[in-house]
């Protein structure tokens, strides 16, 4: 499995910081990523791309408020695909599992 | 070590309002840290993505934290709890009787920015529904707010469902989407409208018995009473009327739309009063901080904020309370104007009437009453013509065919009948369609109109047949008489209004750049102009014939002396406009031709199209018409091509033809008796551009290399040009 996926991954041959740190986070597409926001919201959705400033994409995202709020608590909304800005990004969390398989990768190298 | 950390996240995840099913397999890590550690070893501007994700993909994101782009950020920024009705009432946040006379005037005052945010536009969960009362009605106690949210939602209610079934908006016009909210749809029209009268009634005697009396000492607590009390029942009969004015458009009856007009001019009334009463009601604690939205009691703009779909945020800025009375006033003017559409009895009228309706660029609700109007049901204009019928009186008016005269043996011809019923018959679908066409919103017309000309064009193959067929017939019956190209003149003459409006409108909605207006201006003067001149001549002779015929026929049966009267022409007006219309156009394209010469139009690096391109898609739509020709490129550059003149002429040459050109024109309008404001529009750009091309001609600022500008603030086809 690792080995099949190898390629899509190993595209820079210099073990760099930077090729290490791009990796890491080739590892986290795709994956069930839960950003918290500034204003306090969680947005939670499939990784799909970042950059240098840490502006995340999130597809199929679901918007959940912050526990203060009575009305309506709890109900996600379907927001779809979403753009964080990376200066409102406060805490990014993935699922264990998944950082598993991404660490897999790391550790494969 | 994972069970402990998902233990932990257990509790985050709790406090974050995160539900069960989510937490189930929720083995959240946190990765902040080494996240953005990461993302900084990327390069500027380089994105990490997927290979099936690209910047393509990623402009449909919608950017979370922008107020325009985020429903949900507004609903998180204020501390305080968003209640709706049901948990208002409990908590006490919100009256249901006894309110004072200040916050139900303040209340209605705001329902009524509401509407009209609305009617602009904004979705009902946005605007109306910020008002908690209009979510149960039935909650309320006291009897006036009750009376009027259960009329509010009966307006709207009425308003959606004419916007519906005209069917002239497009998505930026108006929200038809309730979500589910109740239309006050258990209680009857009728009694809404009793409702308010008891409810006006009752306030009426309020404000009879704190009137001032003949030398009575004022006292300055039952006067403002009285004030306030007077305040709300002009508010109260305002709604009252309004209603009843929507009631009547739907009723089937023709003589409801003046029932209507005269609603709404009582409502116009009491319009002053209410603009002078504004500050009477509760005003909302604006915090300024959190937004444009009113914080009142008895308002919560938040409390749908999660029922909108994400990527629907607009955020919908409710119109002051000042500009509230202004916008009724225009809109009862726009509703009056509709009513009189019942006046216009000619098909060709009727369309005038839309179009220059459509000119003021109304709002969607009386776009929509005109056209509800117009076809009751899709069956009947105005409830009582046939479609059929109007369209046999516009052929009459038009052209005279003799298949149509009462004195013409054709007209109780069985086959002939036959030939013409099922012309008209396919007519009146296009027809109905074109001035469908004329509710929508100005920009999307001009699309519409595009394309309407392809079943235009099938009815032209039509008319021609039916023509051919009529006349051979006629030829067997009355050798004398013809019947030619009359119907087909009557196509035709639609087709090329449609083919002018498509090409004008693009000035309008300033989709030309300058380098383009030469072509656009000759299309026009050299081509559809004069076939529409040689068109309504046709059309003019074709009438002169029939009433030549008619005529001899009176003299040969009665010996009155048949006075020659002078008549005036039915399409004479028409005739003259256009002569005007091509001058204009004519004397444009002169002038940019003559500019272009002198360096004076900036034209594009045409890298990857061409003028040809530009050109090809600028005339695309009338590839479909048949008659008249579209003009290709290559023709387009061999017919303008200034080398076959001896000698060529030059720039200086150009302007002077263009001064008389416009000269010409001032000269047609000023002959027009009683000019009506679009003759005058017209001469107010034609007079400047004459003295402009006259110094132009003269070599005025010849060596400038400022660019000129065209100015079209005048008329919207046509601009004063502006040397600088």
């Amino acid at each position: 499995m690792i080995e099949e996926n190898g390629p899509s991954v190993h595209e820079q041959p210099e073990v760099s910081s930077s090729s290490q740190a791009r990796q890491k986070l080739e590892g986290l597409l795709n994956k069930n990523m839960r950003i918290r926001m500034t204003d306090g919201r969680t947005l939670v959705g499939l990784f799909l791309c970042t950059d240098r400033d840490c502006n995340v994409i999130l597809g199929s995202a679901q918007e959940f408020l912050k526990s203060s709020d009575t009305f309506s608590q709890g109900e996600p909304r379907v927001l779809g695909l979403a753009m964080i800005p990376g200066h409102h990004v406060v805490s990014i969390e993935v699922e264990a599992d998944s950082l598993e398989d991404a660490d897999g990768f790391g550790a494969c190298h | 070590m994972v069970m402990k950390s998902a233990v932990e996240d257990d509790d985050t995840g709790w406090v974050l309002g995160i539900p069960e099913k989510m937490k189930n397999n929720a083995n959240w890590v946190d990765i902040t840290h080494e996240f953005k550690g990461s993302c900084k070893e990327l390069n500027l501007g380089e994105l990490l993505h997927d290979k099936l994700f690209g910047l393509f993909e990623a402009m449909s994101a919608i950017e979370m934290m922008d107020p325009k782009m985020d429903a949900g950020m507004i609903g998180n920024q204020v501390n305080r709890k968003v209640l709706n009705f049901e948990q208002a009432i409990k908590e006490g946040a919100i009256k249901v009787k006894e309110l004072s006379l200040p916050e139900l005037i303040g209340i209605i005052d705001t329902c009524f920015c509401c509407l009209i945010t609305w009617l602009e536009g904004h979705s009902l969960a946005q605007t109306v529904f910020t008002c908690l009362y209009v979510h149960n009605p039935d909650l309320i106690e006291e009897p006036a707010l009750k009376a009027f949210a259960l009329g509010l939602l009966k307006v709207c209610d009425i308003a959606r469902e004419k916007v519906n079934k005209a069917a002239v908006f497009e998505e930026e016009d108006f929200q038809a989407m309730t979500y589910g909210f109740k239309m006050a749809n258990n209680v009857t029209d009728l009694r809404v409208t009793g409702m308010l009268k008891d409810v006006e009634d009752e306030l009426q005697r309020k404000v009879k018995s704190t009137r001032s009396r003949q030398g009575e000492q004022r006292n300055p607590e039952v006067e403002l009473e009285h004030q306030q009390c007077l305040a709300l029942f002009n508010r109260i009969k305002f709604t009252r009327l309004l209603l009843t004015a929507l009631i009547a458009f739907t009723k089937k009856e023709t003589s409801s739309v003046s029932e209507a007009q005269k609603l709404v001019a009582q409502a116009a009334d009491l319009l002053p009063p209410i603009h002078s009463s504004i500050q009477y009601g509760i005003q909302s604690q604006n915090d300024t901080t959190k937004g444009d939205h009113p914080i009142m009691m008895g308002f919560e703009p938040l409390v749908n904020q999660r029922l909108l779909p994400p990527t629907f945020p607009r955020y919908a800025k409710i119109i002051k309370r000042e500009d509230m009375v202004a916008y009724f006033s225009k809109l009862i003017e726009r509703v009056k104007t509709v009513c009189d559409v019942v006046n216009t009895t000619n098909l060709h009228g009727i369309l005038d009437f839309f179009c220059e309706f459509s000119e003021q660029s109304p709002c969607v609700l009386s776009r929509s009453l005109l056209q509800t109007t117009f076809l009751i049901d899709n069956k009947k204009v105005f409830g009582t013509h046939l479609m059929q019928d109007m369209i046999k009186d516009a052929l009459r008016y038009f052209v005279s065919p003799p298949v149509l005269s009462y004195k013409c043996c054709l007209f109780n011809n069985h086959q002939a009948k036959d030939y013409i019923d099922s012309f008209v018959t396919h007519c009146s679908r296009p027809f109905c369609n074109l001035i469908q066409i004329h509710g929508h919103n100005r920009a999307r017309q001009r699309d519409k109109l595009g394309h309407i000309l392809e079943e235009f064009a099938t009815l032209q193959d039509e008319a021609e047949k039916v023509d051919a067929a009529l006349h051979s017939l006629l030829m067997k019956l009355e050798p004398q008489r013809q019947h030619l190209a009359c119907l087909g003149t009557w196509i035709l003459y639609h087709n090329l209004r449609i083919m002018i409006q498509y090409l004008l409108s693009g000035f309008e909605l300033e989709l030309y750049s300058m380098h383009e207006y030469y072509y656009i201006y000759w299309y026009l003067s050299e081509f559809l102009y004069a076939w529409l001149m040689s068109t309504l001549s046709r059309a003019d002779s074709s009438q002169m014939a029939e009433e030549r015929i008619l005529e001899e026929q009176l003299k040969g049966r009665s010996s009155k002396k048949t006075k020659k009267k002078k008549k005036v022409r039915p399409l004479g007006k028409e005739i003259t406009m256009s002569q005007a219309y091509q001058n204009m156009c004519a004397g444009m394209y002169k002038t940019m031709v003559a500019l272009d010469m002198d360096g004076k139009v900036r034209k594009p690096q045409f890298e990857l199209d061409s003028e040809q391109v530009r050109y090809e898609h600028r005339f695309a739509p009338f590839n479909s018409v048949v008659t008249p020709p579209p003009v290709h490129y290559i023709q387009f550059k061999e017919m303008s091509d200034l080398k076959k003149y001896n000698p060529p002429p030059g720039s200086a040459d150009l302007y002077l033809a263009a001064s008389k050109h416009f000269q010409q024109a001032k000269l047609i309008l000023e002959s027009v008796p009683n000019p009506d404001a679009e003759v005058n529009r017209i001469l107010k750009v034609a007079k400047p551009n004459i003295v402009v091309m006259k110094l132009l001609a003269g070599g005025h600022k010849k060596e400038t290399k400022v660019l000129p500008e065209f100015d079209f603030s005048a008329h919207k086809y046509f601009p004063i040009v502006k040397i600088i």
